[in-house]
Parts: C-alpha cells; sequence; structure tokens
C-alpha cells in the first residue's frame, strides 16, 4: 500500500494577469470616478449625500489589488491602492481574482455577483448602494452601450444624447490627464 | 404534519454552489479560523483534472497546502493513522475532502482523530464518544458522491461511525467537478438521493425544515436527473443532481424512516455495488407497500415532482395515484436512456448466492428484517438459487 500512497505540499501560485488586468482597471476606475464626480451632477449629488472624508475601498481578498477613493476639503479623490493610507468606512469586497475578473471583465454585472455571493460589504449599506449607483454612472461613462449593459443593472436609455456625449468627453479628458 | 408534537432538524454546513465556487475556499477557509489545509482525495477516483482544479483555486491566495491522494476503495482505520500523523507532522489546521464515498469517511475519521487528539487512530471505535465540535472540515464532492458525504454517518472497514460533528462545515459544488464520466454514475447517485429523501418526505414524523430540503431536493432530481444522464455536458444539471444529492445527506441526518437506505447500505458493504442501485430496484415495491398504509402521504409528493399546475389540476382523490405513475414514468425514463447499464432487479445484477447469503444474514439481525427480506424477495433476491 506504501507505493500508492502519495503525500505532498505545495504552494498556491498566483494568477498573474488577472491580477494586472484588475489592478489596471480599478486605477483607471478610480480616476474615473475622481472625474465623474466633477462632471456629473448625480454624481456630485451622491458623494455630497455623504459625509466628510468618506473613504470607500473596492478591491478582491487576499492581497488586492485594491482602489481607494473618498472625499478631501469637499473634492472627491483618487487615493491610489493602499489600504493604509486613510481611513476607509467602506470596503466593498470582492472574494478572489476570479470572480473580480468576472466583474471587471463584464461577465458579470454588479447585481448578479451579489446574487452570486462573489462581494461582501464592509461597512454601512446605505453608503455601499450609493458606490454602486456611482460606479454604475461611471461605467456608463467609460463604456460602450453593448458592454454598459453588461456591467449595469439598467442601462439609463433615458440620458440625452447630449449628457452622454458631454460627459464621455469631460470624463475621459480628466482621467487620462488625472485631473 | 402536526407542529405541536415538537421537531428537531440539523444541517450545520454552509453550501457553496455554482460557476467558480472553489475559488471561494480562501475566504471560507480564513473564515474558519484555517490557513493550513490538508487535502484528502484519491487520484483514481477523484481524478487528476479534479485535483489541479482544486489546487488552482487556491491560486494568489498566499496558502500551503497539503495534498495526501492516496485514500483507495480498501482503506481502513491503518490509513486514517498515516494521514493523522501527517496532519499533525505537518501542523495542517483544517482538512479537505476531494470525492465521494470512501474518501470522505476517510476525511470525517481523521478529522475525528486530529480534533479529539488521539495518540493512535487504530485504536478509533463507533463507540467513541463525539460530544464537541470537530475542526474545521470542508467537502468537496466530485460526480463520485453518494450523498453520504454531507450526512452524520462515516463508514470504515465494518465500522459505523455517528455523530452530527462528523458533518462537514462547509460543502462546495462546482459544476467544474460535478460531472460524471458517465451516466450510470449520476444514476446511481440520482437514485440514491431520490429513494432516501423521499422516503424520508412520505414519513409520518416528518417535519417541515426537513419538507423543504426534500421538496427541492425531489424537484431538482425529477426535473434534472434525465438531462444529466443522458448530456454529460449539460453543466446546469449535473449541478442540480449534485446539490440534490448533498441535500439527501442533511435529510437522511435527520430521519429514522431509512429502509430503503439500509438496504443500500448493506449491499453496498457485502456486495460492494452502489447503493443507488439497491434503491432504485426498491423503490417501486416500497411505495406500493406506502401507498396501502396512506395514500395521503403519496398524494403530498405530487406538488414537487408533478409541478404546480399539475397538482392543481388534479382532485385530491386522484393524486397518490398521478404521484406514482411520474414516479415510475421517471425511473423508467432513467433506466431507459442507460440501456440496461443498471440492474432492475438483483437476478440481473447477477449477485452470487454466498453474497445474497451474507445480505441476509446482516438483514435478519435488524428489527425490521422480516419486512426488509420481503422487499429483497420482490426485487428477485429470493429467486437465487445456490
Amino acid at each position: 500500500m506504501g507505493g500508492l500512497i502519495i503525500m505532498k505540499e505545495v504552494h498556491a501560485g498566483g494568477k498573474l494577469l488577472k491580477k494586472v488586468y484588475v489592478a489596471i482597471f480599478l486605477w483607471f476606475t478610480g480616476r474615473a470616478i475622481q472625474a465623474t464626480a466633477k462632471v456629473d451632477k448625480e454624481v456630485k449629488k451622491e458623494f455630497d449625500a455623504l459625509p466628510d472624508d468618506f473613504t470607500f475601498a473596492l478591491g478582491c481578498l487576499p492581497n488586492g489589488p485594491w482602489m481607494v477613493v473618498g472625499k478631501e476639503k469637499g473634492k472627491v479623490k483618487y487615493f491610489g491602492g493602499d489600504l493604509n493610507s486613510r481611513k476607509i468606512h467602506l470596503r466593498l469586497v470582492i472574494k478572489n481574482i476570479e470572480a473580480a475578473f468576472l466583474i471587471l471583465s463584464f461577465q458579470e454585472s454588479t447585481a448578479l455577483a451579489t446574487t452570486r455571493n462573489r462581494l461582501m460589504t464592509d461597512g454601512e449599506v446605505p453608503y455601499a448602494l450609493s458606490v454602486i449607483r456611482i460606479l454604475d454612472i461611471v461605467e456608463v461613462y467609460l463604456l460602450p452601450k453593448i458592454i454598459a449593459s453588461l456591467a449595469v443593472k439598467r442601462y439609463p436609455s433615458w440620458w440625452s444624447f447630449g449628457r452622454k456625449l458631454a460627459g464621455r468627453i469631460g470624463v475621459y479628458t480628466r482621467t487620462l490627464l488625472g485631473i | 404534519m402536526d407542529l405541536t408534537n415538537g421537531f428537531a432538524f440539523t444541517c450545520p454546513f454552509k453550501t457553496n454552489s455554482g460557476n467558480k465556487a472553489l475559488e471561494n475556499l480562501p475566504v471560507e477557509l480564513a473564515g474558519l479560523n484555517a490557513f493550513k489545509p490538508l487535502i484528502i482525495t484519491s487520484r483514481p477516483l477523484a481524478g487528476c483534472r479534479a485535483i489541479s482544479t482544486l489546487k488552482n483555486a487556491f491560486g494568489d491566495s498566499g496558502m500551503t497546502l497539503g495534498i495526501f491522494d492516496g485514500v483507495t476503495e480498501t482503506a481502513d482505520l491503518s490509513v486514517v493513522e498515516q494521514i493523522r500523523d501527517i496532519f499533525v507532522k505537518g501542523q495542517y489546521d483544517s482538512i479537505i475532502a476531494l470525492g465521494g464515498g470512501v474518501v470522505v469517511d476517510v476525511a470525517k475519521i481523521v478529522n475525528l482523530a486530529v480534533s479529539q487528539k488521539v495518540a493512535d487512530a487504530r485504536q478509533l471505535s463507533p463507540a467513541t464518544a463525539i460530544r464537541d465540535p470537530l475542526g474545521p472540515f470542508i467537502v468537496i464532492p466530485t460526480a463520485a458522491a453518494t450523498g453520504m458525504e454531507t450526512s452524520k454517518y462515516a463508514f470504515l472497514q465494518g465500522k459505523s461511525f455517528v455523530s452530527v460533528h462528523l458533518m462537514p462545515d462547509l460543502v462546495i459544488l462546482d459544476p467544474r467537478l460535478t460531472r460524471a464520466k458517465d451516466g450510470k454514475a449520476v444514476a446511481e447517485a440520482g437514485f440514491a438521493a431520490f429513494g432516501r429523501i423521499l422516503e424520508a418526505d412520505i414519513a409520518p414524523d416528518r417535519n417541515p425544515l426537513m419538507h423543504a430540503y426534500a421538496f427541492t431536493a425531489l424537484r431538482f432530481l425529477r426535473e434534472n436527473l434525465a438531462d444529466a444522464v443522458n448530456k454529460r455536458c449539460n453543466k446546469k444539471a449535473s449541478l442540480a443532481v449534485a446539490n440534490a444529492v448533498a441535500m439527501s445527506g442533511c435529510v437522511i441526518s435527520n430521519t429514522d424512516q431509512n429502509v430503503l437506505h439500509r438496504l443500500g447500505q448493506v449491499f453496498q458493504k457485502i456486495v460492494h455495488v452502489h447503493p443507488g442501485m439497491i434503491i432504485g430496484m426498491c423503490l417501486h415495491p416500497f411505495l406500493d407497500d406506502c401507498m396501502k398504509k396512506d395514500s395521503s402521504l403519496i398524494a403530498s409528493l405530487l406538488l414537487p415532482l408533478g409541478g404546480d399546475d399539475k397538482y392543481a389540476a388534479m382532485p385530491e382523490a386522484g393524486r397518490a395515484g398521478e404521484a406514482l405513475r411520474d414516479i415510475y414514468e421517471f425511473s423508467y425514463e432513467i433506466y431507459r436512456s442507460l440501456k440496461g447499464k443498471i440492474p432492475r432487479t438483483i437476478t440481473e445484477a447477477g449477485i452470487q448466492q454466498y453474497l445474497m447469503n451474507d445480505v441476509m444474514d446482516i438483514i435478519n439481525q435488524e428489527p425490521d428484517g422480516a419486512y426488509l427480506r420481503t422487499m429483497i424477495d420482490r426485487v428477485g433476491g429470493g429467486s437465487i438459487k445456490a
């Protein structure tokens, strides 16, 4: 029987490509949230309703990457990917890098991923809902309709053409320039 | 259901089912305060692909895993002792069982040995008291599951350990692991689950929580088993069957009504056949007997099996007959699609006389041995002659 028995100890590998994709996506989205808060009145209103110095993080377990966004002196800012840089009031946690890739490559919408037990919220639920609404609006600006429809629960077809076009130009310009 | 009589129901495990469910393992382990798991499996029984899929699911977690893939069909307490030794020396803190049947039985007893810090697992016996919860234990059933993986029972070399603490903390059902190599394995697991659940659900002492599990599992099986047997690439159907099989373990742990289950276990122990084969054979005579005793209990099966419309359209007096017809059609469909791969009688199964004698010896020791014997006779067991 001894010959049949196999025991080995292995170390979990990494998923570098998926991690890089998620990191780039979060970096770009973080900057886009900062930009959208200046361009879109609805996003500005959502942030205004949140407490001063409110900071949230979106990322995945166990080792990130993370995106930290918050308010500083009334302005919305992207604070990079370091969770220790500020006090975090709300953490939206994706349970693993595979789930993060499914969500951020638009194979699953945020709502669907939540029902499939891929996300956890660490903080107040009303704040989390505000952040989800903000993320939905940012995704509508960043993505073409065909992809954004997969990412958000309901694509805002009631938005005027002018809002979408002007908003996209503003969001992309500010995101790329980081202003 | 008379609620004034009082009832108890235990289901201590969490189920994590669906696409990429395996990838939740690191987070779930952390939730159980476990960071260095030992995976117990069998390369021939679970398959190299399943082991590799499980290993990849830990990607990016930074964890160190032990993989013991040498469990065989003939594993005994000396294998348990060997794994216990590995667990202690490797300073592991949790156990993951990947596979079904004997693999999970071994893992349950290893968990008992390491949690109770016994010096030698070979000293364990069914008389060992299991009073406290055991260490973190996760079961990942594959297509080789028999339904007993999630139950409070562990059988090893004729020894039967029973305790709710043997049930897992977490069950993960991932469609990448639940697809079977052949339809026979799916059908056997499905029949085993179907028979056990059905028996519990028509018992006079059923309770609302057990009924909720039974209802869901019966509907999953009725709607998906034929598809899972015929189209093995159908992930949705095989996952639904795997869920029902996992639920059957919980149901059987909460009931004393287990005629079909006991028959299946005796044949598994003596003849080494899948319990689902025997449960499938005995289903019809068992239901005929139940129909004679109290047809109202059979009538209640029409709702999970036939569906809402059929149940609503059928007058109360005809529901029991319609439910039986539905079950017969369902099992006939499975047997027909397998084209004789699963025998319908003990004669067809070609079980040797000396093995049948051993089976009868065990059955005669049961309190309801006479009834069990008639059941075996009615499925062709009585016609086997030396």
